[in-house]
C-alpha cells in the first residue's frame, strides 16, 4: 500500500511541476466553457433585446384610445417603442436606425367611435423583413383597438361608464384568447419528470462538456509520466524493488485519479461560484459523477501511458480520444440536438454518460437516483480501460 | 560458507520474429564479500544474465529445480520478494527521474526500497555525502553531467545497504575522472563487506577489481576463475598484434603455418598473434612476411593479459567479438 501511495506522490509531484498541466487542466476548460457557453448564449432572449424598434409620435396623447393603443403596442413582444420629434424619427428611419415610425394623429381616439375612423401614420421600409413585421404588428394591435370599440359600441351604445367597462373587457379579452397554441417536449412528458423551476444559464451544458473534455486533454501530461518512467528505465528498476506489478500499476492510477478529480472539484467549484451553476443542489448525485467519471477517464489514461511507445504517441492518442469522445459524447453539441442514431453512438464513450450525469443534476434539477446509471456505466469503463491496461503492463 | 550468489543452469532466448538464445545454461556462485565480474563483449548475455538475476527476465525454464537463482540463500524464483530485498541494482541506463532533484528521486526510492523516518533520512543523508553531491542535492537531475548522473545512479542501489549489489556497465560513457571515482567505490563497497557482481566489456576494469572473473561469448560462460588462474590458461603464450602495409587477410594463412604460432585473428586492420616465445617467432613472422613481399609496419607485444584469454579462448578479439 506504501508502495502505491508513494509512487502517486512523485507522478503528482511530476505533474504539477510541468506548465502545460496547469494549462490543460485549468486555464483551458475555464476559456472554452465562457467560449461554449457564450456561442449557446444565441438561444438565450434573456440577455439579448431583439424587438424591433419603432419610434413614436402620439399627438393624441390626451385621449384614452391613443393611450391604450401605445401601451399595447410598447407591451408588444416584438416592437420597442423610441418617443422623439417626428423629422428625427422619420430621418432615423430612412438611415435605417429605426425600423418603422408610428404617428398617431390629432383625434385619432376619438375617431374609433365614428364610422370613419382616422388612419394612422407609419414611415416604414415596405419592403424588409423587419418594417413588414413591425407594420403587421403595429395593425394588428390598432385592429384589437378597433374591434374593441367597435364591440363596446354595440353592448353599450348609450357610451359612459358602461362603454368604458364593456371597451376595457374586450381589450382584456385579446389577452386571454379562448384558444391557445403550446408546445411541449415527448421526452420529458414520458420521462415522467418531476416539476421543476427552469434553470436558465448559458453554462449548464458547456461547463461539464469542457470540463470533460479537458480532464481527457489533461492525460496528455499524466500519460507523459507514465511513459517517461519506461523510457528513463524508471521502470525496470522499480521493478527491482519489493513493489509488484500490480501495485506500480495501481500508484499511477491512483495519481491519475487524484489529479482528475481535483480538476473536476476546482472547476465544479468555479462553475457554482462564478457561473452560478447548480452542482452543490444535489452533492452526492455531483460526488458520484465526478468519482465515477474521474475513475473511467483516469483508467482511459493509464492504458494510453501503458501503450503508448513514445511521449508523442501518447499526447498524439490522448488528443484523438479527446475530440472523439467530446465530439459523440456530447461535449460541445447537446445530444439532445442530434438524431436518436447519432445519440445511441455517442453512447458508446464514456463522456455521454458523465453528460448525462450532470445534466441530470444541472438541467434537469435530478436528484441522486438519476446518478446511479451514468455512475454504473462510468464504472464499467474504469474496469474495462484498467484490465486492457494491465493485460498490456503484464506482456511488456 | 553459503554463497552470496548462486546461479544454476541458467537459459533465456529471446523470441521476436527469429529466436535468439542470449544465455544457455550459464552457471555460477560468488562468495560473500566477493568482487565477481562479468565479463565479454557486446551481445554476450551478461546484461540479460543480470535481468534474471534482477528478477526483470523469467528464465526460460522456471522453477523446476533445473535450474535456480539464489541471492543470500533465498530463491528468487520462488521468494522473489526476500530475495529482491537483498539486493541493489545499478542498471547500466541512468534510471532516475530527470524531471526530479537528486534529493527527491533518493528520497522515493528509499521508500520504494521500504525506508521509513529517521533511518530514512539518515540514509540520504550518507549516500549524498557517499556520492559527493550534498551540494547539489537539491538540483534537477536534468541538469546534472553524465558523471553526477552515474553516481547519483549508483548511489540510489546502496540506499538499503543491500547484502549484495549488481552494477551493469556502470561506468560506460563517462569521464576519466569519475570512472576512477566509481571503481574506487566498488572496492569501497567489497572493504565494507557488501558482495558486488559487476559485468563489463573493459578488461582493465575487470582485471582491477575482480576476486573473479567468468568470462561470457555467446551466451555461456567459457571461463570463471581469478585473473591470475585465467592467465595460466593460455600459459607462457604472448599477444603479437602486426600491421601489414597490405590487406591483412594476405598473411593469415602463412603465419598460421609459422611454428609457434596456436592462434591468429584480425582485429580491424592489425592481426593479433597467440604464441609460445615472441623471441622465437618474431623473425619467423619478418621472414614469412619479407618471401611474400609484403612489409611490416607496425608491431606491438603484449604480455599475457585477459584480452590473451579471451582470443586464445574463442579465437577473436574481445573488442571485436
Amino acid at each position: 500500500m506504501l508502495s502505491i501511495l508513494n509512487i502517486a506522490l512523485k507522478d503528482l509531484t511530476q505533474i504539477v511541476r510541468d506548465w502545460k498541466s496547469f494549462l490543460f487542466l485549468l486555464i483551458m476548460p475555464i476559456a472554452f466553457t465562457f467560449l461554449f457557453g457564450i456561442a449557446f448564449s444565441g438561444n438565450s432572449a434573456k440577455e439579448q433585446d431583439l424587438r424591433l424598434p419603432v419610434g413614436i409620435i402620439n399627438h393624441d396623447n390626451q385621449s384614452p384610445l391613443s393611450q391604450e393603443l401605445e401601451k399595447s403596442v410598447s407591451a408588444s413582444k416584438v416592437i420597442k417603442l423610441k418617443s422623439g420629434e417626428e423629422e428625427a424619427l422619420i430621418n432615423q428611419v430612412t438611415q435605417k436606425n429605426l425600423t418603422a415610425a408610428l404617428i398617431i394623429p390629432a383625434g385619432y381616439g376619438e375617431s374609433l367611435k365614428s364610422a370613419t375612423p382616422l388612419q394612422l401614420s407609419l414611415w416604414v421600409d415596405g419592403v424588409s423583413n423587419d418594417g413588414l413585421s413591425a407594420q403587421t404588428e403595429i395593425n394588428v394591435q390598432a385592429s384589437r383597438l378597433f374591434s374593441a370599440v367597435q364591440t363596446a359600441k354595440v353592448l353599450a351604445p348609450e357610451g359612459g361608464p358602461a362603454f368604458d367597462h364593456v371597451l376595457m373587457n374586450a381589450l382584456q379579452e385579446w389577452k386571454n384568447p379562448p384558444v391557445a397554441l403550446s408546445q411541449e417536449d415527448a421526452s420529458l412528458k414520458n420521462a415522467d419528470l418531476q416539476p421543476v423551476s427552469e434553470v436558465d444559464n448559458n453554462f449548464t451544458h458547456s461547463s461539464p462538456g469542457m470540463i470533460l473534455q479537458f480532464a481527457i486533454a489533461g492525460l496528455m501530461s499524466c500519460a507523459q509520466v507514465v511513459v517517461s518512467e519506461r523510457k528513463n528505465h524508471c521502470l525496470q528498476r522499480l521493478m527491482t524493488t519489493s513493489a509488484s506489478r500490480v501495485q506500480i500499476l495501481l500508484g499511477h492510477y491512483l495519481s491519475l485519479v487524484l489529479m482528475i478529480f481535483a480538476q473536476f472539484i476546482l472547476l465544479i467549484i468555479f462553475g457554482s461560484l462564478v457561473l452560478k451553476l447548480t452542482y452543490f443542489s444535489q452533492p452526492l448525485a455531483t460526488l458520484l459523477i465526478t468519482l465515477s467519471a474521474s475513475l473511467g477517464i483516469a483508467a482511459l489514461g493509464l492504458l494510453i501511458g501503458v501503450a503508448a511507445k513514445s511521449e508523442e504517441q501518447a499526447i498524439g492518442v490522448s488528443m484523438i480520444f479527446m475530440f472523439l469522445f467530446a465530439g459523440l459524447g456530447g461535449a460541445w453539441v447537446p445530444l439532445e440536438f442530434t438524431g436518436k442514431t447519432f445519440q445511441a453512438i455517442g453512447h458508446f464513450t464514456p463522456l455521454a454518460w458523465a453528460m448525462d450525469g450532470f445534466k441530470n443534476i444541472l438541467s434537469r434539477g435530478l436528484g441522486l437516483e438519476s446518478a446511479w446509471l451514468p455512475a454504473a456505466a462510468l464504472l464499467g469503463y474504469a474496469i474495462v480501460f484498467f484490465s486492457l491496461a494491465n493485460w498490456k503492463f503484464k506482456t511488456q | 560458507m553459503e554463497s552470496a550468489i548462486f546461479v544454476q543452469n541458467l537459459h533465456k532466448t529471446f523470441r521476436n520474429g527469429s529466436s535468439l538464445k542470449a544465455v544457455d545454461g550459464v552457471s555460477f556462485e560468488v562468495a560473500p564479500g566477493e568482487i565477481f565480474s562479468l565479463l565479454g563483449p557486446n551481445g554476450a548475455g551478461k546484461t540479460t544474465t543480470i535481468s534474471m538475476l534482477s528478477a526483470l527476465l523469467k528464465p526460460d525454464n522456471g522453477a523446476t529445480g533445473a535450474n535456480d537463482i539464489r541471492i543470500m540463500g533465498r530463491s528468487l524464483i520462488t521468494e522473489p520478494l526476500a530475495a529482491k530485498a537483498m539486493i541493489g541494482v545499478v542498471p547500466q541506463d541512468i534510471a532516475l527521474y530527470q524531471d526530479l532533484s537528486a534529493l527527491e528521486n533518493l528520497i522515493f526510492w528509499a521508500k520504494m526500497y521500504g525506508l521509513k523516518g529517521t533511518l530514512l533520512k539518515t540514509r540520504v543523508a550518507e549516500v549524498l555525502d557517499l556520492i559527493g553531491l550534498t551540494d547539489r542535492a537539491n538540483d534537477r537531475i536534468s541538469k546534472y553531467s553524465g558523471g553526477m548522473k552515474r553516481r547519483v545512479n549508483i548511489g540510489v542501489a546502496l540506499l538499503h545497504q543491500p547484502k549484495v549489489i549488481y552494477m551493469d556497465e556502470p561506468t560506460v560513457g563517462i569521464d576519466p575522472q569519475s570512472r576512477r571515482s566509481i571503481l574506487d567505490g566498488v572496492i569501497a563497497l567489497k572493504n565494507q563487506g557488501m558482495t558486488v557482481l559487476y559485468t563489463t566489456h573493459y578488461m582493465e576494469e575487470a582485471q582491477e577489481l575482480s576476486d573473479r572473473i567468468a568470462i561470457m561469448d555467446h551466451g555461456k560462460i567459457i571461463a570463471n576463475d581469478s585473473h591470475e588462474n585465467l592467465i595460466r590458461l593460455v600459459g607462457q603464450k604472448t599477444r603479437i598484434s602486426l600491421s601489414i602495409n597490405t590487406e591483412p587477410e594476405t598473411m593469415i594463412e602463412p603465419w598460421k603455418a609459422c611454428k609457434g604460432v596456436s592462434t591468429i585473428a584480425i582485429e580491424e586492420s592489425k592481426i593479433n598473434l597467440l604464441v609460445d616465445d615472441s623471441n622465437k617467432v618474431l623473425p619467423r613472422l619478418f621472414e614469412t612476411a619479407a618471401a611474400k613481399d609484403v612489409r611490416i609496419t607496425s608491431v606491438e607485444i603484449q604480455e599475457p593479459n585477459l584480452e590473451t584469454v579471451f582470443l586464445h579462448l574463442t579465437g577473436r578479439a574481445l573488442r571485436d567479438a
